[in-house]
């Protein structure tokens, strides 16, 4: 029995072993396998699908905008903004109103200035009302009227230097300030909604719009996918031709068995491309009447009126006749 | 099992397969594999005793035939403890020699004492052949159902697998579904081979009992004779 069992034990070893290594060879993988998304559509949706052609013609349809969620927000130039010393200040204190006092402080100014511009020709007019008050006295004191008038007129240059000088300053100091409202203005409005953008830390793509167009046009097929379809009113209307001829056997025992469906073979103009053709036999001793009734009526009702675009979809129908309630389309 | 990331190259060895697995069906697997030494180690052993049986019949048939003296055959023979035919022949002769040797020869019921040591000996010949071969019988039907259970049990893990990864892929789930195959696989290796050998060796059995049996009829008819004719 030991002998056995050895010679079991080693056999099952040996067997082990080759399969190790034959496994090892060639190593058994598993490899990821992606999954495909499958969607289940019914009979009816996929005789629906119009199938686009390869061959065909592209059709370039004016691409409808996306409506847009948002201004793409130049983010970058808000970080620009954070590069300027004015708005850091901003940045850095929660309500710094630099520009306010400084506000103030041009209007008085410029009070400061109306005064003395109107104060200018008032003294203007002074010295020229004081020439006429001055010239009526005759010429005794010639000379000394003229050292006077002399001495004025280099005072009035004097004073015309000064104002001179006057405007010039005050032009200058105008043009300062101009200067620094525009710069004031330039500058850009406090917004604290811009602290918050400033604050937000988010990466920049959030703010990206989505895309450019959306395009609804399904490649080289119709927009709406679906195939034209008789409605129910036209069902009608071809219903309604077919009985104004029709003489259904009148008076006949289980009706029910005196069914007949008639296949129709139509031409464009609605006349008949073919004789019509009985689809289903019945048992019934009047159902070759019914039948016969049936195809008369409709040899003598054509052409029907249809309408012309769905042609595809009426040029072989089904018309089924039962005399229950006159027939079905 | 240990559950894999989805993606991961498994091994799917024999020696990964069963490294991965639970440790409930590397069990199954370790108990299977036993079985399937011990059911081949019973099939060699019973293999060589069953040829070795059949030679030495065939060899005691000849001699016994032969013409030879049955007092001679017997002095070969009881010397050295043999099995089968043989021990039968022994056996036999040796209740009819006591019943001769004896002070008061007993004739009368002999051949019914003779028919009982025959008996006897050919039921505990017939059990040394047939000794563990019910333990093949049990490994061929027991070891199928011991891989299933196996099988169920990975695949329970490979379920859990998927429950914990919330993904369907094949890569989830193909290693605990390889290797709870592989303890079926491992159970019907060790179940096919039991099933032969103990149809062919249960046969086997049963065609030297009855060949014992036979010779036991035969024998038993010429002593039955030679006590008539001494009477």
């Amino acid at each position: 029995m030991r002998k056995a069992l050895t010679i079991s034990a080693i056999g099952h070893a040996t067997v082990l072993l080759w399969g190790m290594i034959a496994f090892v060879v060639k190593p058994l993988e598993a490899t990821t396998m992606e999954s495909l998304p499958v969607d289940v559509i019914s009979d009816a949706e996929f005789s629906q699908i119009t199938a686009g052609v390869k061959t065909a013609k592209k059709v370039e349809t004016p691409k409808p905008m996306v409506e847009k969620l948002g201004e793409q927000k130049p983010v970058e130039e808000l970080t620009k903004l954070d590069k300027k010393p004015e708005i850091k200040t901003a940045a850095a204190e929660p309500m710094p109103p630099p520009p306010e006092p400084r506000k103030p402080d041009p209007k008085p100014e410029k009070a400061k200035a109306e005064p003395e511009k109107k104060a200018e020709p008032e003294k203007k007019q002074e010295p020229d009302k004081a020439k006429p008050a001055e010239a009526p006295p005759p010429d005794p004191i010639a000379e000394a009227m003229k050292k006077a008038e002399e001495q004025k007129k280099k005072d009035e240059q004097k004073k015309a230097e000064e104002q001179k000088k006057k405007l010039a300053e005050e032009k200058r100091k105008a043009e300062e300030q101009k200067r620094k409202e525009e710069a004031l203005k330039n500058q850009p409005a406090f917004d604290p909604s811009k602290i918050a953008a400033l604050l937000d830390k988010q990466a920049p793509r959030r703010q990206e719009v989505t895309g450019d167009t959306l395009n609804q046009t399904a490649s080289l097929g119709l927009p709406t996918g679906r195939a034209a379809t008789l409605s129910q009113s036209e069902i009608d209307a071809l219903r309604a031709q077919i009985q104004a001829c029709w003489n259904p056997p009148a008076g006949a025992v289980e009706a029910k068995e005196l069914i007949v469906q008639v296949r129709l073979r139509l031409r464009q103009d609605g006349s008949l491309q073919a004789d019509p053709m009985l689809l289903n036999r019945g048992s019934h001793p009047f159902f070759q009447v019914a039948a016969e009734s049936a195809l008369r009526a409709i040899r003598r009702c054509q052409p029907y009126r249809l309408p012309v675009a769905k042609y595809d979809v009426w040029k072989d129908v089904e018309v089924t006749f039962d005399p229950r309630d006159m027939f079905r389309g | 099992m240990i559950p894999e990331a989805p993606g991961m190259a498994a091994d799917l060895s024999i020696f990964g397969l069963f490294w991965q697995a639970h440790w409930v069906v590397k069990l199954v697997m370790v108990g299977l594999l036993a079985c399937s030494v011990w059911v081949w180690a019973i099939a060699i052993d019973k293999f060589l005793l069953l040829q070795r049986t059949r030679s030495a019949m065939n060899r005691f048939e000849q001699a016994f035939w032969s013409g030879q003296s049955l007092e001679e055959l017997y002095r070969s023979l009881a010397s050295r403890p043999n099995h089968s035919m043989a021990a039968l022949f022994v056996a036999a002769m040796r209740e009819w020699k006591r019943s001769f040797e004896g002070s008061s020869r007993s004739f009368a019921g002999l051949q019914m004492r003779i028919d009982k040591v025959m008996d006897v000996t050919i039921a505990r010949e017939v059990e040394r052949l047939e000794r563990r071969l019910l333990v093949l019988a049990t490994v061929g039907s027991a070891s199928p159902f011991v891989g299933l259970f196996g099988t169920v049990w990975g695949i329970m893990n490979s379920f859990q697998s998927i429950a914990a990864s919330k993904n369907t892929s094949l890569a989830v789930v193909a290693p605990g579904i390889a290797e709870a195959l592989f303890a079926t696989a491992i159970g019907l290796v060790a179940a096919i081979p039991a099933t032969i050998f103990y149809n062919k060796f249960s046969s086997e059995v049963n065609k030297q009992a009855a060949r014992l049996e036979g010779f036991a009829d035969e024998f038993s008819a010429i002593l039955s004779r030679q006590i008539d004719e001494r009477a």
